[in-house]
């Protein structure tokens, strides 16, 4: 079992699979009326991409789930995602390395300055009470500029490149899917692979260790961690600066792999697109997994980077995709805000 | 229990309920209630925790749609929206802490020049008259925060008042009060509705509150239909004997223990409280082993912060905390509960579960840093489930398994799993806090027989309460808080619970 972090029942799981409907659905229908059914526009977008994607949406999804299982709605997931890919384009930007070390220099710089931006986003509400929603949006507006003025041409081909003969035909087991020579599958299986480690392995730390039964406590009732003696707060820095780091690691990430043409296509700040994979996912690490890869086959299929690029339809997926936060949002925290409405009397219910 | 025993119902004015039932989450909370208040007259609605109270005072201020049944006002039926103009309901928790008392009674009609700008002399004059008349009118600059909870409550009455209702609707004003503290509110509730020749619907757990003067009383249970009662001649035990149905909630404890070594020296206790909070004025006492010490005061008298003391929520002024010899008055409530302190707080205290936690790990909580439950880092599983299962059935836990989350259990279950979970592992002392309040009578009593069991066993037990009687149950020793001070009164046959009210307001000075 992944721990689930909301108290979603049948009816959210209905309603989050309704949304998905639609927007596969709606997209389809709004592609088929406008362009003509050529059954050759179904292969140009299958590439490796979709697992590269998938993978890429995971690690977003993550950073905004390992906060919220401390308590934190991590609405920084967007500057920390710029961050990560501000730094990124300034160690290419310096071109000291040769391109597989900047690649590798990259993304462990990406991490770890979104993890500070994470913990930074943490600190603020702790310290000077700045609420990490508006702390986070202040972040993401922030950091848009400077990751405008940084920005680089992505590598092509990947730096990451690394020559698969076994890999340069179409697979055996997928041959309709084309997909391209291995250095994009490779890595995209490589990185998918990561994001499923980092996302089985929070999920066995949440379940199984002590930190993290205190992290689930923490986040589930912050006034009885803290009671039995919990550092509530060093946790929510702790769970801030891990998923900062998810976040940067993919914003790195966009430099140094082509998937992210098909990530552009994402109809609002790519960062925020952890959100929707969590909320999509019902709070949990499982439903993130699956949410991430049904996401990542969407903006493969065909028409979808025609429907998106329309300012309309774009909206409405938007939309779509954030309106599980109106269902799953306000079950995550069933004891949100009442811990500090309460003064006087803060040992008793509200 | 049960049955429906008037049906008289609203007559030239008043209010009237007449054969409502009212559902919650899909049970029927409520079936068939009938119950008329006169101008000036105070309904009470008495039940415990969960049986439906609040959800009653919603439907009848039109909050809420009842599943079938009638609310009458001024003798004719009235529709919903007609009743959230009519009448006023005070809830149990005031949404606006933020504003000063002032702001608090113009709230809701603000006396307005040109419309847009506030008239504040007038606005001034008016709200000292409403405070006025709650013997409140030197505090109109003062935080509301800052208030004592009866003059909050005071203030929301004053406020309610203003809107002109048809009637006071009153959800548990009474419940964070102590005894002194509740008489004087309720003689005020009485001399307002009678000025205003309205009725009051007030619902309390306090069979207390329905004397001297209330007129009537309707019983909520939880599985069995309601029933109003008139109070002509009722004594307060003929109620709670009807309440109760005979349960024999008086029974006293096995017997004086005999004290063995001291755990507990509180000496020169200094705290300056919050608010309009009666501080701390220096308060020395020690708890010894197999012993009861019961401390009784109001919340605002200084209650709550010893409370907070204990627990390590505050750091004392001045004084010092000794435990097993050990300075602990700057100790984070870890070192305390690794001493062997341990604490139960009220069953509504939110800091001591997580109602998303199952039960096995609600029973783990605190714990997790020393074994049998973790090892290394990791948590056994194996342990943690067999201590779970210990507890479910040493403690007669029904309905309960290790994965059932705790908010799934009635408030009754949940405080039992707390009880076990502290005395499970025979601590040195155990600080418990109204650990009956809100609660069915039989679980109230199960809870205190545990604790007095554990102490038996050679535990000290420090019993801190707001309510007189559950401290002459419990004590062997018996201290009043009282103006921050303690008075030490003897456990004999013969003391009562009026003077100990009578110590608590001061009144026996």
């Amino acid at each position: 079992m992944i721990p689930g972090r909301c108290r979603a029942g049948k009816r959210e799981i209905l309603a989050n699979a309704l949304v998905l409907l639609a927007l596969i659905g709606g997209t389809h229908a709004l592609g088929v009326g406008v362009l003509d059914l050529n059954p050759s526009r179904w292969t140009a977008p299958w590439t490796g991409d979709v697992v590269l994607v998938g993978a890429g949406l995971l690690f977003l999804g993550v950073a905004f789930l390992m906060p919220l299982h401390g308590g934190m709605i991590n609405l920084g997931i967007h500057a920390e995602f710029l961050a990560g890919y501000s730094v990124g384009a300034i160690i290419v930007r310096g071109g000291v390395f040769g391109p597989g070390l900047q690649a590798g220099l990259g993304l462990v710089a990406g991490a770890a300055v979104g993890a500070l931006v994470g913990f930074g986003i943490a600190a603020l509400r702790q310290k000077f009470a700045v609420h990490e929603i508006l702390s986070g949006l202040l972040g993401a507006a922030l950091f848009v500029p400077l990751a405008r003025a940084l920005s680089v041409d992505r590598m092509a081909p990947p730096a990451l490149a690394i020559d698969f003969p076994a890999l340069t035909q179409p697979l055996k087991w997928a041959p309709g899917l084309s997909l391209a020579p291995g250095v994009v599958l490779a890595w995209g299986i490589l990185l998918l692979a990561l994001s499923m480690v980092v996302a089985v392995l929070f999920a066995h730390f949440l379940r199984a260790t002590v930190s993290g039964f205190e992290v689930r406590a923490s986040g589930a009732n912050p006034l009885a961690a803290a009671a039995i003696g919990t550092d509530v707060e060093g946790i929510q820095r702790s769970m801030m600066a891990l998923g900062g780091a998810c976040a940067g690691v993919t914003g790195a990430l966009q430099l140094w792999t082509s998937p992210a043409v098909a990530l552009e296509r994402w109809p609002f700040p790519l960062g925020f697109a952890g959100i929707a994979v969590a909320l999509l996912g019902l709070g949990s690490l499982r439903g993130a997994a699956i949410a991430a890869f049904v996401l990542a086959a969407w903006l493969n299929t065909p028409y979808v980077a025609h429907v998106l690029g329309q300012p309309g339809y774009g909206a409405g997926a938007a939309a779509l995709l954030l309106l599980p936060a109106l269902w799953i949002l306000p079950r995550t925290f069933p004891d949100f805000g009442a811990p500090r409405a309460v003064w006087r009397t803060r040992h008793r219910e509200g | 229990m049960g049955g429906k025993e008037a049906t008289v119902v609203g007559r030239d004015s008043g209010i009237a309920v007449r054969d409502l039932s009212v559902a919650s989450d899909g049970r029927w909370a409520i079936r068939g209630l009938t119950f008329a208040a006169r101008a000036g007259s105070l309904q009470l609605i008495l039940g415990e925790r969960d049986t439906g109270k609040t959800a009653l005072l919603e439907t009848i201020a039109g909050l809420r749609a009842p599943s079938k049944g009638a609310v009458l006002v001024g003798g004719e039926e009235a529709p919903p929206a007609a009743r959230r103009r009519a009448l006023a309901l005070i809830p149990r928790e005031a949404p606006i802490r933020q504003l000063r008392v002032l702001e608090r009674l113009l709230l809701h009609d603000t006396p307005r020049a040109a419309k847009v700008g506030i008239q504040w002399k007038q606005g001034r004059e008016e709200a000292r008259a409403l405070a006025a008349r709650v013997g409140l009118d030197a505090l109109l600059d003062v935080p509301y925060e800052a208030l004592r909870p009866v003059e909050r409550k005071l203030i929301e009455v004053a406020a309610a008042v203003r809107q002109r209702p048809a009637a006071l609707l009153l959800d548990e004003p009474t419940a964070d009060l102590g005894p002194h503290e509740a008489r004087h509110f309720l003689a005020i509730l009485h001399r307002i509705l009678g000025e205003e020749k309205i009725p009051g619907v007030l619902a309390t757990t306090w069979p207390r509150d329905a004397f001297p003067e209330g007129s009537s009383v309707s019983i909520l249970w939880r599985n069995a239909d309601p029933a109003t009662l008139s109070l002509d001649g009722m004594t307060e035990s003929a109620l709670v004997e009807r309440w109760t149905g005979g349960l024999d909630i008086r029974r006293a404890p096995s017997g004086p223990h005999a004290p063995g070594d001291v755990l507990l020296r509180v000496e020169g206790l200094i705290l300056h409280g919050r608010g309009r909070e009666t501080s701390l004025a220096g308060v020395d006492f020690d708890a010894a082993a197999g012993e009861v010490l019961a401390i009784v005061g109001a919340p605002a008298d200084g209650l709550d912060l010893l409370h907070d003391a204990l627990l390590g929520n505050r750091r004392p002024d001045q004084g010092s905390i000794h435990f097993l010899g050990k300075e602990i008055a700057k100790a984070p409530r870890r070192v305390r509960v690794e001493s062997g302190m341990t604490f139960v707080n009220p069953p509504i205290a939110r800091d001591q579960s997580v109602d998303e936690f199952t039960v096995e790990e609600n029973l783990i909580l605190g714990q997790t840093h020393v074994p049998p439950f973790a090892r290394k880092g990791f948590l056994r599983p194996e342990s943690v489930r067999g201590n779970c299962l210990r507890a479910l059935e040493d403690f007669e836990i029904v309905g309960a398994t290790p994965k059932t989350r705790l908010r799934d259990l009635s408030l009754g279950q949940r405080q039992r799993l707390i009880v076990a979970r502290e005395v499970i592992h025979n601590p040195r002392l155990l600080v418990v806090r109204s650990p009956g309040q809100g609660l069915s009578l039989d679980a109230q009593e199960y809870v205190r027989r545990t604790l007095i069991l554990q102490c038996e066993r050679g535990s000290g037990l420090l019993w801190l309460t707001d309510e007189p009687e559950e401290a002459m149950r419990v004590a062997d020793r018996l201290a009043v808080l009282t103006l921050g001070k303690f008075v030490w009164l003897p456990v004999t046959e013969t003391l009562t619970r009026e003077a100990i009210i009578a110590e608590m307001s001061g009144a026996a000075a």
